[in-house]
This record gives structure tokens, C-alpha cells and sequence, in this order.
């Protein structure tokens, strides 16, 4: 039987591949908003008990995560007409390339590592792999800074998802942390980004270069 | 009450964006001085938190408050005479954060608590971001963007690695608070596979901030770009605070018998740091960005001796406590000469002796304390780690070591001698009249200073004991 976190694995490992074919900022950001939402479900699932609490912050960073962040973000470069190219330093048939490559290689891993919390679901682990070294592989290899902060949250889904259920210890204490890391994280990078727009008119940090040695 | 000592300054901090910028100097000061008060109190009665579990006074984290609390105090003085003579738009927004910054940097150290440890310091970095990015220029913008950027994303290891660390108390079927001094006691049960990658995500995630080397980069820009009393408190205290949840860790693992796997690991980064700050500061041309390197290579000495152990770590713990003090007077002296000369670059300065000797004084006092000459600290802290590695039989990790310390001061000396005593022909030296020595300005770094100095020759036996509990959990010592 599939179980249903697996099914929404699937989900998640989707939205993994369309973001490393997306050339444009908007469907970048919802497809990322759609995987906030889909992996912040994901607690509700995985056979824990919640406390009244514990499902009302869950609901909280549902609505953090899927909406009001990748909605904040779309209004600021509707706004501020900031460019929608994500100009990749990596071509994007070789990302998708690459992004079949690690899911099958976080699959691989995962089969060697036994952990007993998670055994029940095949594609948890894998995803979550896949999830933050997608994550870095878009802060590495695009210029627009709005699409480094959104490989930021997607690094960031992915160390949620193992935070909410790799161990069920301290884990209200381990979302709030993670919670807190996108918001400020977010936060304080939408601020500095409106400084480089203001400063180069532009958001390719291909400007960001003086700085050596 | 130990929750008061960060609370006040977050207070404080909070109110300085609303007051007006005099009121906001004189909170700074009197903030500061609150602070040093609170933690002497807190040293000399060691009470028991409200909440327990998250926080508590332990050897290491009074060691770093002790000296993140003398520091703020006299920078924060220095700090007024820097915000009168050099030309800061936003001063409630510099006050306010770096305020909120002591109260961050402040709950690292006293806290206990895996994951509130964490939180902490991902909250020094958006109370330090804002710092970074104070003169507004294209500069400091990339500098506080490659500071967010790379140092989020470290924290996102340390994050990583935290919950690796759950995760080897559920395999080891442990069941304790999440706390250091708990996970310490059980250490022995926890599965070593996952404590093992859980140490080696923490170690790049806090040592990203740490600033060991290939994970470094952002160090230099953000030293460089940041205000000067601001990058006193990078350099000074935040390396510390970073260096404290690696610490921290290292014991879980030394009490698990896993300190031969942990200590290895430390050896190579604090290696590689070295060796990178060696061959960055050799043709380094700015002087700031100078002094940022040699953090670097300091935060790598740290590692190197904590990861051989024995009298070794008791040298890293004395090289942590003066290279603070040395170094953040190091960065104040730079915030002088910036201002007289008015530029960052070491050609376009020169005959700092006779145009401004105070300074002059504080800068090359502090360039032999950090070079490790003889009456300062650091000299015993390394003689301990290149002692400990002879001991230990690392005598090719002691060699690289030490030639490399050799590099790194002939690089200093060179520039050093440039800005001290080089010609001077002042184009527009107009300006360079423009800086008088005022005494708030010169004082600290001298106290600073002179403080390394009396620690040399007399440490107060409540200091060394306390050293002496913080490194014997990581199988330090000075037998």
C-alpha cells in the first residue's frame, strides 16, 4: 500500500524538477509556494499525535510557507518591476539533468541509512535530499538574487521536513527555529534586496563583484 | 535570574529606535555598563536559571559572557566618540542593533538548550546584518548580502546537524532533555554514526560563522565594510559565540569516546584556516581587511588546539580570551585611522607616528600582542597548543603551524611598518588634521590592551579555575 506521505512525496519531488527548468521569476515562486504547502502538510500525515496547539502552528507556517511568503515575494517584483529572468550560470537542460541524477542518488543513499522513525515511507528521506541540495544547487548557480532567496526556502523545506519527522523530540521548539530562519532569514534578504535594486537598478548579483580577497 | 542579562540589552535596544540619538548614545554606555555589572554578579554567585532547561551559567559560556561584556562596555564608549566624528544617517538604527546584538550574542553564551542555542545564533546574525550594511554603500551591501547569504545557510547545517543529534538519542533509545549537560551525561549511549554527522554539520554550520576556512569568505567583506566599533564586535566576541556551540558539541563527543574523529576534523579546518589567512594577508591592501584575515587565522589556532586536547586546549581557551581583547582594540585603533586618513587603503596612509601617535601606540601594541610577541597572551596561549602538538606527536601539524605563524607575521609587520612609518605626502591632508585623538577614542583600545597585559603575569585564581572546568570537559588541562 502507498502510504499517503509518499503520495505527497511524489508531489514534492514534482515540484523539485519544474524548478530547475523555470527560466522565469512568477512560476519560480509558485511553484515554491506550492511546495511550502504541500510539505508543511506533511506533520498532519505522518502519524504523530497533535495537540491542539500543535496543529494550530502547523496551520500557521502552512500559510507562512505556501502563502504569504511567495505572495510577498511576487508583489515586490510586480512592484518594483524587477527582472524575470532567473539567469541561470548552469543551463537549464543540464539542471534538470542534474535534478534526475540526485533524486536517484538520494534514493540510493536513503536505502543505506536505516532510520527506524521514518522506515514506513519510501520517498521521505530521498525527497528531503533532494529538496536541500536543489536547494543549494539553485544558490549556486543562478545571478537573480529573488531566485537565490527561493533555493534559500526551498533548502529550508527540506530541513523541515526532517525536523518534523525524523524525531518527534522537542519538535514544536524545532519548527519554531526553522520558522523563525525563513521569516528573518526572508526578511532581512527582501531588505537588502530592495537596497541593491536601489543601488545597481537591478537584482543580478553579477554587480556584487567588487569584493576580493 | 540569569534571563535578565540579555533581556535588559534587548530592552534597551528595542527603545533606542524610538529615542532621540543622545539618549541613544548615553543607553549604549549605561546598557554596557549595566551589563559588565550583571555578569560579575553572575560569575561570582553562579544562580540557577528561571528556565532551566534552556538556560543555565556553565564555565565556557561565563568565559565568553565575561569577555563579550568587557568588550561591549569599552567599545560602546569608544563607540560615542566614533558616532561624533564620523558621519553615520541612521544612528538610532546602529545603536538599536547593536544593542539587540549584545543581547543575542549574550543568550549564545548562557544558553543550554540544543536548539535555543541554535536559535540564538541565527539571531546574532539578523541582529549583525543591519550593522554590516550601515554606510549604505555598494560595498557594504554586498558584504551584508554575501554575510546573510552564506551564514543562513550555515545555520541551516547547524540546524541540520542539531536534529541529526535527536536523532542518535532515538536510535540509542536515550530518553534526556535536550540540553548539552544532559546529551554530556548519556553521551555513551547515543548512536555514534548519527552524533558523528551531527558534529560534522554543526562544525560547518557554526563554523561557517566562526569563519574557518573554505567557509570563510564572508569574514573579510563583512569586517571590512562594517563600522569599526561594529567590526570590534564581529571579530571580538561573535567568532567566540560561534566557537561555543562547536565547543559545546565536542564535549558530547568526547565523553562518547569519539574525540579522536572530532579533534581530526578540527585539526584540518583550523589548518586549512590558517594556511588560507597566511596566504590572503601577505598581499592584502587595506588594512581592515588585513586584520579580518588574521581572525581567521586566530579562529583557526582556536580549533587546532581544541582539537589536540590536553594542555593544547587550554592554550586555545587563553588564545580565545586575548584574541578578543586584542583584536577588537586592533579594530577600534582601524576605526582611527579610517577616520584620519580617510580611506581603507594601507598605500594611502603612512606616518601614523607622528600624525597620530595615540593611535599609533594602540595599533602596533595590539600588532605584536596579535603577532604573539611575549608580554600579551596570545604568546602563551600558542607556546600551550605548539607544546601540546609536540606532545600529542603532531609534529607535522605542529610545523605547518608554526611557519605558518611565521608568514602570517611577516605579512603583518610589512604592512604594519607601512602604515606606521611610511612617507606621507597628504593629498588632502586637510582632512587627516581632522581627527583629533580624543581620549574616549584612545582609552578603550589601551585598557583593552593592558588588560591582555595583567592577565600575562596575573590571573585571578576564580579565572583559571574556571578555564581550567571549561577545557577539562574536552579532556583539556594544563597537566
Amino acid at each position: 500500500m502507498i502510504h499517503s506521505v509518499d503520495t505527497i512525496m511524489s508531489l514534492v519531488l514534482l515540484s523539485v524538477l519544474l524548478s530547475y527548468g523555470y527560466s522565469r521569476l512568477p512560476r519560480l515562486i509558485i511553484v515554491v509556494g506550492f511546495q511550502g504547502i504541500v510539505v508543511s502538510m506533511v506533520p498532519f500525515f505522518i502519524g504523530h499525535e497533535m495537540t491542539a496547539g500543535g496543529i494550530v502552528f502547523t496551520i500557521a507556517t502552512l500559510l507562512i510557507r505556501g502563502i504569504i511568503i511567495p505572495m510577498s515575494i511576487y508583489i515586490a517584483i510586480k512592484k518594483k518591476a524587477i527582472q524575470r529572468k532567473v539567469a541561470p550560470i548552469v543551463g537549464y537542460q543540464a539542471s534538470i539533468l542534474f535534478g534526475l541524477g540526485l533524486i536517484v542518488a538520494a534514493t540510493y543513499i536513503s536505502r543505506q541509512l536505516n532510520i527506524p522513525s521514518i522506515s514506513d515511507y519510501t520517498l521521505l528521506f530521498p525527497t528531503a535530499i533532494a529538496l536541500l541540495v536543489t536547494g543549494m544547487f539553485l544558490l549556486m548557480t543562478r545571478r537573480n538574487a529573488i531566485a537565490m532567496v527561493l533555493g534559500y526556502i526551498i533548502m529550508e523545506n527540506g530541513i523541515y521536513l526532517v525536523g518534523t519527522t525524523f524525531s518527534i523530540r522537542a519538535r514544536h521548539i524545532v519548527e519554531f527555529g526553522i520558522l523563525l530562519d525563513v521569516l528573518a532569514g526572508v526578511m532581512i534578504m527582501t531588505i537588502i534586496l530592495q537596497n541593491i535594486k536601489r543601488t545597481f537598478d537591478d537584482v543580478d548579483t553579477a554587480h556584487l563583484r567588487t569584493l576580493k580577497e | 535570574m540569569v534571563e535578565i542579562v540579555f533581556l535588559i540589552p534587548f530592552i534597551t535596544g528595542v527603545m533606542a529606535f524610538f529615542l532621540p540619538k543622545e539618549i541613544g548614545r548615553l543607553s549604549l554606555v549605561s546598557t554596557g555598563a549595566v551589563h559588565l555589572i550583571l555578569s560579575l554578579l553572575l560569575w561570582k554567585n553562579r544562580p540557577e536559571a528561571i528556565f532551566n532547561n534552556y538556560f543555565a551559567v556553565t564555565p565556557e559560556g561565563l568565559l565568553s559572557l565575561i569577555v563579550i561584556s568587557l568588550l561591549f562596555f569599552l567599545i560602546s564608549i569608544y563607540t560615542v566618540g566614533y558616532l561624533k566624528e564620523s558621519d553615520i544617517q541612521t544612528e538610532n538604527i546602529f545603536t538599536g542593533f547593536m544593542l539587540l546584538f549584545l543581547s543575542t550574542m549574550t543568550m549564545v553564551t548562557l544558553s543550554v538548550h540544543i536548539m535555543v542555542m541554535w536559535i540564538a545564533i541565527e539571531a546574532t546574525t539578523i541582529a549583525s546584518a543591519p550593522l554590516i550594511l550601515t554606510h549604505r554603500s555598494s560595498a557594504s551591501l554586498e558584504a551584508t548580502w554575501k554575510y546573510v547569504l552564506i551564514c543562513s545557510v550555515g545555520i541551516a547545517m547547524a540546524l541540520l546537524g542539531s536534529i541529526f543529534i535527536t536523532l542518535s538519542m532515538d536510535i540509542g533509545n536515550v530518553d534526556a532533555p535536550l540540553s548539552f549537560s544532559a546529551l554530556t551525561l548519556v553521551a555513551k549511549r547515543l548512536d555514534p554514526m548519527w552524533l558523528k554527522a551531527g558534529f560534522v554539520f554543526i562544525l560547518v554550520g557554526y563554523g561557517t560563522k566562526m569563519g574557518l576556512a573554505p567557509m570563510h569568505t564572508w569574514l573579510p567583506d563583512a569586517h571590512s565594510e562594517a563600522p569599526s566599533p561594529a567590526s570590534a564586535l564581529l571579530s571580538g566576541v561573535l567568532l567566540n559565540c560561534a566557537y561555543l556551540g562547536i565547543f559545546k558539541t565536542n564535549k558530547i563527543m568526547h565523553v562518547a569516546g569519539l574525540d579522536d574523529f572530532s579533534g581530526t576534523i578540527l585539526i584540518v579546518f583550523g589548518l586549512m584556516s590558517i594556511l588560507a589567512a597566511a596566504t590572503f594577508i601577505l598581499k592584502q591592501n587595506e588594512y581592515k581587511r588585513m586584520l579580518a584575515y588574521s581572525s581567521i587565522e586566530n579562529m583557526g589556532i582556536i580549533a587546532v588546539g581544541t582539537g589536540i586536547g590536553g594542555i593544547a586546549a587550554y592554550g586555545a581557551m587563553i588564545c580565545m580570551i586575548h584574541h578578543s581583547l586584542i583584536k577588537s582594540s586592533l579594530f577600534l585603533s582601524s576605526g582611527n585611522i579610517l577616520l584620519g586618513y580617510g580611506n581603507r587603503f594601507i598605500e594611502n596612509t603612512g606616518d601614523m607616528v607622528n600624525r597620530m601617535p595615540k593611535t599609533f601606540v594602540a595599533f602596533f601594541a595590539g600588532f605584536a600582542g596579535i603577532s604573539g610577541f611575549p608580554p600579551f597572551g596570545i604568546f602563551i596561549g600558542e607556546m600551550f597548543i605548539i607544546a601540546g602538538a609536540f606532545r600529542a606527536g603532531h609534529y607535522i601539524i605542529a610545523s605547518i603551524f608554526i611557519l605558518s605563524l611565521c608568514v602570517i607575521f611577516a605579512g603583518f609587520a610589512n604592512q604594519t611598518m607601512k602604515i606606521s612609518f611610511d612617507d606621507f605626502d597628504g593629498n588632502g591632508s586637510d582632512k587627516l588634521m581632522g581627527l583629533k585623538e580624543r581620549a574616549s577614542m584612545v582609552w578603550p583600545q589601551y585598557i583593552l590592551l593592558l588588560t591582555s597585559l595583567v592577565l600575562c603575569f596575573y590571573m585571578p585564581d576564580t579565572l583559571y579555575q574556571t578555564i581550567i572546568d571549561a577545557v577539562t570537559a574536552i579532556g583539556g588541562g594544563v597537566k
